[in-house]
């Protein structure tokens, strides 16, 4: 236990601290170090409209993957042909990268994309899915990726609690909508909520998709902090260091929020 | 508290402690490699001989990945030296990196040359990433004029020997002769076709290279031209100059694609929307590709390249050798080999890359000029003489920051 909780706080707490290090100004790549909070306090209103901004493309992708993947689980759980269907749709769907995704959602639904050329939409009169105002395609992207992760998540631990539960519960004599409201759903809730925990924390934290499929402003915080990390003067290394820092920081708000949740489930006592 | 938990307790708090000392200890400065110091030529192929090179450059230009893999990496193996060619996304990327390195005082990187110019030029050379003072080594650099400005200063940073010329570009607006009837011949006329075009004209939104420097075409329009403007940065030039330049690109704003909502975050975006027919014009530094774009239809037939009166910007790329780099006597063997006539040539070929030479067709002997000569002419592009006549210095890395930040924040926030 204790060289694999090293091995990990070495290289987690070292990332984060040569971070943490970088945004106080105490490792400057020209210059003398010292000490200074200009790093957090430079970019104040583009860090509060990113933080919005990801806290609401998160929250989407997190809300939306949750219903949906534990509506399939159920159906997979079923047993019948569309559960195998959706099985082996969800099983497709993990292994393709993010980027690859982003990259097929923007051919499928941009400007010029294949699904208004094949509906001879004209480009003027498609809605603005890529790069609009309100990033559904971003949001499109991480709910049919993470959806699928539910599915299978959920679904796995159903498949080896509920059935026992499920049958007693239909001997008994209760109805199928009984049995998802008493039987299924709290069972599937400590999964659902890991499932959110991760899902919520990766979609904060990602850059590709919400740059691929993004506008140029206003900026999630990972693409905030990386257009600073790779911006030419040499002062902006600090600002995205901060920006790293904060985006962590809220992660880990995130994560103590759902074990909290997680401890006050039934299940998990 | 068990006598576990304390173990463990320690534990974490020694790695928290070595993860935070280890980097910081690694943070002074790189002692300078005395063994790849060289005096004369012979002894850089010598020490070349085996040598593996990485050469970092943008990746996205197909027909610059086919030039090195296919002609400059064989020609290096003929010498001796392995080439091999990263590419990246983003110029940054290799400069990041070898900053990272000077941090850590790397001797051995990762990267040994890098295709650079202007702002990652200039600070790099800030933070002493390039090797400094070796092109006068380089036998090829005699081939190219030692007057030329555009070899001495990258965009007002001098030169210094830090990196060796491979290239010279020419800001080129392109457009569609088949929807653009009543072409523009100054920036401004482009500016009032915009305005009584909706939706078919736009820009990347700086920092992207494209859009960047599109802007300071326009801060040279609204200014009466680039002599109005001093090329190295001044606060209170910047001060004066730059509020009609905001002004004119908010006031040219609605009528830009989507109403200017939003703006393409690159080039290459600027490019899909022309190919994809939404916009009329596209901008680029590489014109040299368009007779490509077109033969192979990804481009409308109607591409043209459109000169304006005043002419555009002009600049030189170059092969900057990074001071972490631990195969400087195979990156040298390689700047000199893209210096020669025969690779010069090659890589000006429209079917290969197209890109206009560095060196100088007076310094040449009637063999090698021959070579140039034999350059097919292009349907679409003009002549480097044509397209690069009155062109425009670019301004000092300096300014580019600012305008690009005030861009941000009074073009796009607004």
């Amino acid at each position: 236990m204790a060289p694999a909780v090293a091995i990990a706080a070495f290289v987690v707490i070292g990332g984060i601290g040569m971070s943490l290090v970088q945004s106080l100004g105490l490792l400057p790549l020209v210059g003398e170090p010292r000490f200074s909070l200009d790093a957090y306090l430079a970019n104040g209103d583009e860090l509060l409209t990113g933080l919005g901004l990801s806290l609401g493309i998160a929250t989407a992708s997190t809300v939306l993957s949750c219903i949906i993947g534990l509506t399939a689980a159920v159906v997979i759980t079923q047993g019948r042909v569309t559960g195998r269907l959706v099985a082996a749709l969800s099983a497709l769907t993990i292994p393709v990268p993010h980027l690859i995704g982003a990259a097929a959602v923007g051919l499928l639904i941009s400007d010029s994309g294949v699904l208004p050329r094949m509906l001879g939409i004209d480009g003027a009169d498609w809605p603005d899915l890529v790069g609009g105002p309100w990033w559904v395609a971003v949001v499109l992207e991480y709910t049919w990726k993470e959806s699928a992760f539910v599915a299978l998540v959920v679904a796995g631990v159903l498949a080896s609690r509920v059935a026992r539960y499920d049958e007693t519960a239909a001997l008994l004599g209760a109805s199928r909508a009984r049995r998802l409201r008493h039987v299924v759903i709290p069972l599937a809730t400590p999964a659902v909520i890991v499932s959110a925990i991760i899902i919520f924390v990766y979609t904060f934290g990602s850059y590709e998709v919400a740059w691929l499929l993004g506008r140029p402003y206003p900026e999630p915080l990972p693409v905030l902090a990386f257009r600073l990390f790779d911006a030419i003067s040499l002062t902006s290394r600090p600002e995205a260091a901060a920006v790293a820092v904060i985006t962590t920081a809220i992660s880990l708000v995130v994560v103590a929020a759902g074990m909290a949740l997680l401890r006050r489930t039934p299940l998990w006592r | 508290m068990s006598r576990q938990h304390a173990i463990r307790r320690r534990g974490v708090a020694a790695a928290i402690a070595l993860g935070l000392v280890i980097p910081l200890a690694a943070c002074s400065a790189p002692a300078a490699g005395d063994d790849q110091q060289y005096d004369t030529w012979d002894e850089v192929v010598a020490a070349a001989q085996g040598q593996t090179v990485k050469l970092w450059m943008y990746g996205g230009d197909e027909q610059g990945n086919a030039y090195v893999n296919d002609v400059l990496v064989p020609a290096a193996a003929e010498l001796g030296v392995t080439l091999e060619q990263v590419p990246i996304a983003d110029t940054p990327d290799a400069l990041n990196r070898i900053l990272s390195e000077v941090q850590a005082g790397t001797t051995d990187g990762e990267v040994d040359l890098v295709w650079v110019n202007g702002n990652n030029f200039g600070t790099g050379k800030e933070a002493g990433a390039w090797e400094c003072g070796w092109t006068d080594l380089l036998p090829n650099m005699a081939l190219t004029d030692p007057a030329d400005p555009l070899l001495l200063d990258d965009f007002g940073t001098p030169v210094d020997g830090c990196e060796a010329p491979w290239h010279k570009a020419q800001f080129t607006f392109v457009y569609n002769s088949d929807t653009v009837t009543d072409v523009p011949t100054t920036l401004d006329e482009l500016l009032d076709w915009a305005r009584a075009n909706p939706g078919r004209f736009t820009y990347p939104a700086p920092p992207d290279f494209t859009g960047s420097v599109f802007v300071r075409e326009v801060l040279y329009s609204v200014s009466g031209g680039y002599e109005n403007v001093p090329l190295g940065f001044d606060q209170a030039a910047f001060d004066e100059l730059t509020p009609a330049l905001y002004a004119e690109l908010q006031d040219l704003e609605p009528s830009l694609w989507r109403d200017g909502e939003t703006y393409p975050q690159d080039s290459n975006e600027l490019n899909q929307l022309f190919a994809d027919g939404e916009v009329d014009f596209t901008m680029t530094y590489g014109p040299a590709t368009l007779t490509q774009l077109v033969a192979d239809g990804t481009y409308p037939a109607g591409t043209k390249v459109l000169t304006l009166d005043e002419g555009t910007v002009g600049n030189a790329s170059f092969l900057g050798l990074a001071s972490t780099s631990g195969s400087k006597a195979g990156a040298m063997v390689v700047a000199n080999l893209s210096l020669s006539a025969e690779q010069q040539a090659a890589k000006a070929e429209p079917d290969v890359w197209g890109q206009f030479t560095v060196l100088d067709l007076d310094q040449l002997s009637d063999e090698q000029r021959a070579l140039f000569e034999a350059l097919p002419s292009s349907p679409v592009v003009p002549s480097y003489d044509v397209l690069s006549e009155n062109a425009n210095p670019e301004l000092a890395a300096a300014w580019v920051t600012p305008i690009d930040e005030g861009w941000r924040q009074l073009v796009l926030a607004q």
